[in-house]
């Protein structure tokens, strides 16, 4: 498929001229192709239910059945190839309501919604949270993520980075609201998995209980699939749990969220290594017919530096971090040096605090700007009172007596290698120095333990030593066998996993079927499109993104206890109602050309529609300028923009949004509605010369045919509207 | 080239990387931004999580990357 084309809407485009070019004469071909165009309509439009492809397919075999006309035979034979061609691609439109080309203006996912790895309706969720709907909001997201609490909390958020929102302030602070909603709707009792499906009676085996093990064992328990989920630690989360400390995602929340999956009759066998307790042999003889690995990646790189591998008081962060999260509360060391730049390296920095070290120094060998872990991670460490050395190259471990004294060090500076756009740090000869230290930690990449997968013959690696798939389906080279992950991706985040746990999910449910697999990759699912509610421009411009409130510092430094404290209800609220709702409104941007180019009035000052060049944008210039003309309404592809007389009044609004409200004019005789004072003043500027310059004493403006029974007078009315 | 979250990219060009698919072939020209660089250690062979504009979410390989943007 062409990426710019969509193969629905050029077979409606197709059909649509057969009428004219007068090739299909008879009747009856006639009306059936008459009726598989009004079905192909619904689908772009988005009003096809599920047995609109079935009644499609039905006519078209009428068609190539009927002989009496060739013409409707070659008409029917094309289209049937062209429905077995892009057959997924209509059942995409028609059932997922989904348009991967954004050609068909009512089937285009938001950019959040594109953005987000496992596809989640933002858009719908978030509306949902505005109106105070919290248990339908998590069920709007459980359709593509079964950890919504989870992700509400420590999602990467690439849904934010893609938020249209930004380009007029700030992203809608999306991941937070879906904290509140998940919390509300658990606390609530209104948490709850969807209805179940029947059992199949097929077994899958899940390895590895981590976020993207989850997400496949839930979507396969939804299919009626049984699932049993092994894992070598004693508790379910992987990395979310033994990856992340407690001050950033509380374990309460993953064992709630599990708990939600295992009522659906998915069987948990902790403390069980793939590998070492269990075989792919052995699981096969247990009648497992498709497997998902799901392990992570929990061994750490090693430093390769002298001395590390001397002293007891050198640890990975991963193990380190792993220990702590398991229970351990001991203290590493009172003064501990953590090697490396990432998120992992500002957790084990932080988690060491909080264990009580006095000071924790951050070893980075590039400079501040350079630093791969997030700017807020890096930000809260330093509150705390992790201390960095920048431009620092760890050269060795250094002590006595089986007792770490010291990192030595040398200062790097940063030059640019030859052939190389990246700058390299290079140490400065005669710089070492040592950083006293009793413990180091090394956080300088994760890599998956690859031996425990041995005797899986056949499992082909890349050169990354991650798991080769195809990303479409997340199936192995071997059949049978699907991974997503870490394992897959190297060390990235969790809604990746989760994603790639759901589309492995429905790859295995139709390897089981015995159904071909797909050739593209899913595209996320419009579930419903809910209404907009009004929200006045003002408000709209005024409400900015709350600060999140945080746990006080004396708290966070000796404390595990979370740290972001959430929003307030009314902060949730309000924030949700940020949202642009770009579900509705694509950003084609012809409401702002007609309004300024056709009609002259530039009106809308809506310059984040632009991707590339965002300018100023201001929803209350409407109300200056709008004449209330409904040009832009009616050029609007997808509704977005309407307008319509409320009461006394004319409204214009974009996606709920109140650019303009103006009083209504009625007709001095009849007392129907002629528009808005504005409007009037527009046609008589156009009119010019032709138009009457006050109205008649005692008349008030006129409609046309009031003005026609008492004689024209220059043309200053207009038609009544109903 | 070190990557950056946020900064905004093209991808110019397929890669021969063996993490790139077929299908891939369409994105090339695409816009977007990159939303998960590699937050362990930046290296520049790893994959990278980009969105890109209308496309979706991708893991990519740097070296079919184009910044349009120095710095966000």
């Amino acid at each position: 498929m062409s990426p710019s084309q969509c193969p629905v809407h050029e077979t409606l485009l197709e059909l649509k001229k057969i009428p004219a070019d007068r090739r299909v004469v008879h009747p009856r071909g006639r009306r059936l192709i008459e009726e598989i165009a009004t079905l192909v309509q619904d689908i772009v439009a988005a009003r096809a239910g599920a047995e609109h492809l079935p009644c499609i397919d039905a006519r078209v075999a009428e068609l190539c059945a009927f002989m009496d006309d060739p013409a409707g035979v070659e008409t029917g034979l094309w289209l049937k190839a062209r429905l077995a061609e892009h057959g997924e691609v209509f059942r995409s439109h028609a059932l997922d309501r989904n348009c991967a080309a954004s050609v068909c203006d009512h089937l285009t996912p938001a950019p959040c919604q594109m953005a987000c790895p496992a596809g989640i309706d933002v858009p719908t969720y978030l509306s949902l949270i505005a109106l105070g709907h919290d248990a339908e909001a998590i069920e709007v997201i459980r359709r593509d993520n079964p950890l919504p609490w989870v992700c509400g909390l420590i999602c990467t958020r690439p849904c934010e980075m893609m938020c249209v929102r930004a380009r007029i302030d700030t992203p809608v602070s999306i991941k937070f609201l879906k904290a509140f909603a998940a919390e509300r709707a658990m606390s609530w009792g209104n948490y709850h998995n969807p209805s179940e499906t029947p059992a199949t009676g097929r077994r899958v085996c899940v390895v590895g209980a981590g976020p993207g093990g989850l997400s496949a064992a839930y979507y396969l328990a939804l299919h009626g699939h049984q699932v049993r989920v092994i894992e070598a630690l004693p508790r379910a989360g992987g990395m979310i749990l033994v990856g992340i400390p407690r001050y950033r995602l509380p374990s309460d929340i993953i064992d709630r969220e599990v708990g939600k999956i295992e009522e659906l009759g998915v069987e948990f066998r902790f403390n069980t290594r793939f590998g070492k307790d269990v075989e792919l042999s052995s699981l096969r003889a247990e009648g497992f017919e498709a497997f998902f690995f799901a392990v992570g990646a929990h061994a750490s790189f090693n430093l390769g530096i002298a001395g590390e591998n001397d002293f007891l008081q050198v640890h990975g962060a991963v193990d380190f971090l792993r220990r702590v999260a398991l229970g351990e509360r001991r203290c590493p060391g009172k003064k501990v040096v953590v090697i490396g730049g990432g998120n992992v390296a500002i957790d084990a920095a932080r988690t060491c605090l909080r264990l009580g070290s006095e000071q924790v120094t951050i070893a980075y060998r590039r400079t501040r700007k350079e630093m791969p872990a997030d700017h807020e991670e890096v930000e809260q460490a330093e509150e705390e009172g992790v201390h960095f050395e920048l431009l620092t190259v760890a050269v060795a471990v250094t002590g006595e007596g089986g007792k770490v004294r010291a990192l030595r060090c040398l200062k790097a500076k940063l030059v640019t290698v030859p052939g190389s756009s990246r700058q390299s740090p290079k140490p400065v000869e005669g710089s070492d120095y040592d950083i006293a230290a009793d413990a180091i930690i090394s956080a300088i990449g994760q890599r998956i333990e690859q031996h425990w997968f041995d005797k899986v013959e056949g499992l082909t690696w890349t050169h990354r030593d991650t798991i080769r798939v195809n990303t479409i389906t997340m199936e192995t080279s071997l059949p049978g066998i699907f991974a997503a992950g870490d394992a897959v991706t190297g060390p990235a985040t969790v809604i990746e996993a989760i994603g790639g746990g759901k589309r492995a999910a429905i790859a295995i449910d139709r390897f089981l079927a015995g159904i071909p697999q797909p050739k593209l990759p899913p595209v996320p699912v419009r579930h419903q499109r809910v209404a907009c509610f009004d929200v006045p421009a003002h408000t709209k411009m005024a409400l900015k993104r709350p600060e999140m409130p945080l746990l006080g510092i004396d708290r966070r430094r000796t404390t595990f206890q979370q740290v972001e404290l959430g929003y307030s209800e009314n902060q949730t609220r309000e924030e949700a109602r940020r949202c642009l709702r770009c579900d509705i409104c694509r950003r084609c941007g012809k409401c702002v050309t007609i309004c300024k180019e056709k009609m002259g009035v530039d009106a809308l000052a809506l310059g984040y529609l632009s991707f590339d060049h965002p300018h100023e944008s201001d929803f209350r210039r409407t109300e200056q300028r709008c004449i209330s003309c409904g040009a832009c309404a009616a050029n609007c592809p997808t509704g977005a923009m309407r307008i319509e007389d409320r009461g006394p009044d004319r409204v214009l609004s974009l996606c709920g949004t109140i650019l303009s409200r103006q009083p209504l004019l009625y007709c001095g005789g009849c007392g129907a509605v002629i528009g808005t004072e504005r409007y009037l003043a527009f046609i008589r500027s156009r009119l010019g010369a032709l138009a009457t310059t006050t109205p008649q004493e005692g008349d008030g403006p006129q409609c046309d045919v009031c003005a026609r029974k008492k004689g024209h007078r220059g043309g200053a009315t207009v038609m009544a509207t109903s | 080239m070190v990557f950056h979250k946020g900064q905004m990219v093209r991808v110019l060009r397929r890669s021969t990387d063996e993490s790139w698919e077929d299908y891939m072939d369409g994105l090339v020209g695409s816009r977007g931004i990159v939303t998960d660089p590699d937050s362990q250690i930046n290296d520049p062979d790893s994959l990278i999580e980009v969105s890109l504009e209308d496309r979706g979410t991708f893991r990519l390989p740097q070296d079919c990357l184009e910044v349009l943007e120095p710095n966000p």
